[in-house]
């Protein structure tokens, strides 16, 4: 019996494929960019408030003490530093700079790492 | 022209990060050099009309590339035609809803201080 | 050693599932192929293609201990065990690790993957200078495995409408011939928000390229030549 190619199975399981580092870096940059786009309403709130009066930006200073400002500070630090070190990556790469494979293993994992850090950092100190 | 472009999206992400880079060149040589900023500084800064329209400029890099970001999402992972362009023109009215708000934010602001 | 393999009969199983062998490893066994032809003495019902068996002709491509490669050229020294193969991710599969590659070479051919050029046929053969020659290294060795494509997310997601990595390596290694004539025809058939757009340079085929080449590299440059061309 033919089968038609649609009823055929396909092997796409995530927990056995073995994914390189690029790849991990890629899928941050990715989700980082759509944490991003989700907080621009909040970002231009925060905009507004802020050229408002004294205030409204000491009231928004105290939002952002909160822990739920915290949590958010520290999400926005990792989103907004690995978004940005994997944009100037891309930005490297497509002039060239940076395009072998193991430097793109190196800045992938330097990507994860500043990002990661940056994070820390944010939850110790915000 | 077709609705979903290759190369010119591909070149309006690139240039609006561009832009957003020498932004965020110039804050960070600010703050670190720069003399630090009270609220009453930067509330009649900001009122200035060609600081406006430098912040609404970067407010627009950063919807267009916020569009073609999500675009390259939403095609990737939502395939249904009709899903596909019912949460497209969801975005698309959102980020166009974020420009005006953005916009009359800056005016608003302008005018209160003229 | 113990082996861990894909297994899927269309006419007898509903669904794929994985089974556990093991194989007492002989002193002529080195590469990952020459088990699986020993563990089908074993089973003769396991199914996979190979035909060189030195990593020419690209039949053996699958997915071994996650990463695609060709079973042929992966040494069994030091591999982790169970050694777990399983068809390349993303193909249909047609049955255990034999994949449908219809789609692939669809791509492939759509790239239109030879010279065209219309003018007259000089008496001999059309020269090409040497320094016009070596842009093609690092492109021609490609032998259509899919080992990359098939480890492209961006292939993934829209297997019908992204070229993939394989046939843009092929579309470039005709963009930079110097003996093709078709070059802007060639750009503007890619620009596309699917057949190139979709490459977001993660980097996964460069990273399973059996021959060591760089198809991210030869997209990135089809872009590059595409921003030329409009400026």
């Amino acid at each position: 019996m033919m089968r038609t190619p649609t009823s055929r199975p396909v092997f796409l399981n995530f927990a056995r494929i073995r994914f390189p580092v690029g790849a991990v870096a890629s899928i941050g940059h990715r989700i980082s960019g759509v944490v991003l786009a989700c907080s621009l309403p909040f970002v231009f709130f925060a905009l507004d408030r802020s050229m408002g009066s004294e205030g409204e930006f000491a009231y928004l200073i105290d939002v952002l003490r909160s822990p739920f400002g915290r949590m958010a500070l520290v999400l926005l630090a990792w989103a907004c530093t690995h978004h940005l070190f994997a944009g100037i990556r891309h930005l490297l790469m497509d002039v060239g700079v940076g395009a072998s494979l193991t430097m793109a293993r190196r800045t992938a994992y330097a990507t994860l790492g500043t990002a990661a850090a940056i994070a820390a950092a944010a939850a110790v100190f915000a | 022209m077709r609705l979903f472009s290759g190369q010119r999206e591909f070149l309006l992400q690139r240039l609006t990060a561009l832009v957003m880079l020498a932004y965020l060149a110039a804050g960070a040589l600010w703050l670190a050099f720069g003399p630090s900023v009270t609220f009453a500084q930067w509330q009649s800064w900001s009122a200035k009309p060609l600081a406006a329209s430098a912040l609404l400029a970067l407010a627009l890099a950063l919807l267009a590339h916020a569009w073609v970001g999500i675009r390259d999402v939403v095609l990737d992972y939502v395939h249904p035609l009709r899903l596909r362009l019912a949460v497209l023109s969801g975005v698309a009215a959102g980020l166009a809803m974020l420009a005006i708000w953005v916009a009359m934010i800056l005016i608003r602001h302008m005018v209160a201080l003229a | 050693m113990r082996f861990r393999i894909y297994r899927y009969d269309p006419d007898a199983d509903s669904r794929p599932r994985m089974q556990d062998y093991e194989l007492p490893l002989e002193s002529t066994d080195r590469m990952v192929l020459d088990a699986l032809v020993r563990l089908k003495e074993q089973d003769d019902s396991i199914s996979f293609r190979r035909s060189c068996r030195e990593g020419v002709c690209g039949s053996d491509a699958m997915n071994i201990n996650g990463r695609n490669g060709l079973a042929c050229v992966t040494p069994l020294k030091g591999i982790a065990e169970p050694v777990t193969l399983a068809p390349l991710p993303g193909f249909p599969v047609v049955r255990d690790l034999v994949v449908d590659m219809t789609q692939f070479f669809a791509h492939y051919h759509a790239v239109r993957p030879y010279l065209v050029n219309n003018e007259p046929l000089p008496e001999r053969e059309r020269l090409q200078s040497p320094e016009d020659r070596d842009k093609l290294n690092e492109l021609y060795e490609c032998i259509l495995c899919a080992c990359c494509s098939a480890f492209c997310p961006s292939y993934w997601w829209n297997p019908d409408k992204f070229i993939g990595p394989a046939g843009l390596l092929q579309a470039q290694r005709f963009i930079v011939d110097s003996r093709d004539r078709i070059t802007a025809e060639r750009l503007e058939f890619l620009d596309d928000v699917y057949k190139l757009y979709r490459c977001r340079t993660i980097m996964n085929c460069t990273e399973v390229c059996p021959k060591g080449l760089s198809p991210a590299r030869a997209i990135e440059e089809i872009k590059v030549a595409l921003v030329r061309k409009s400026v």
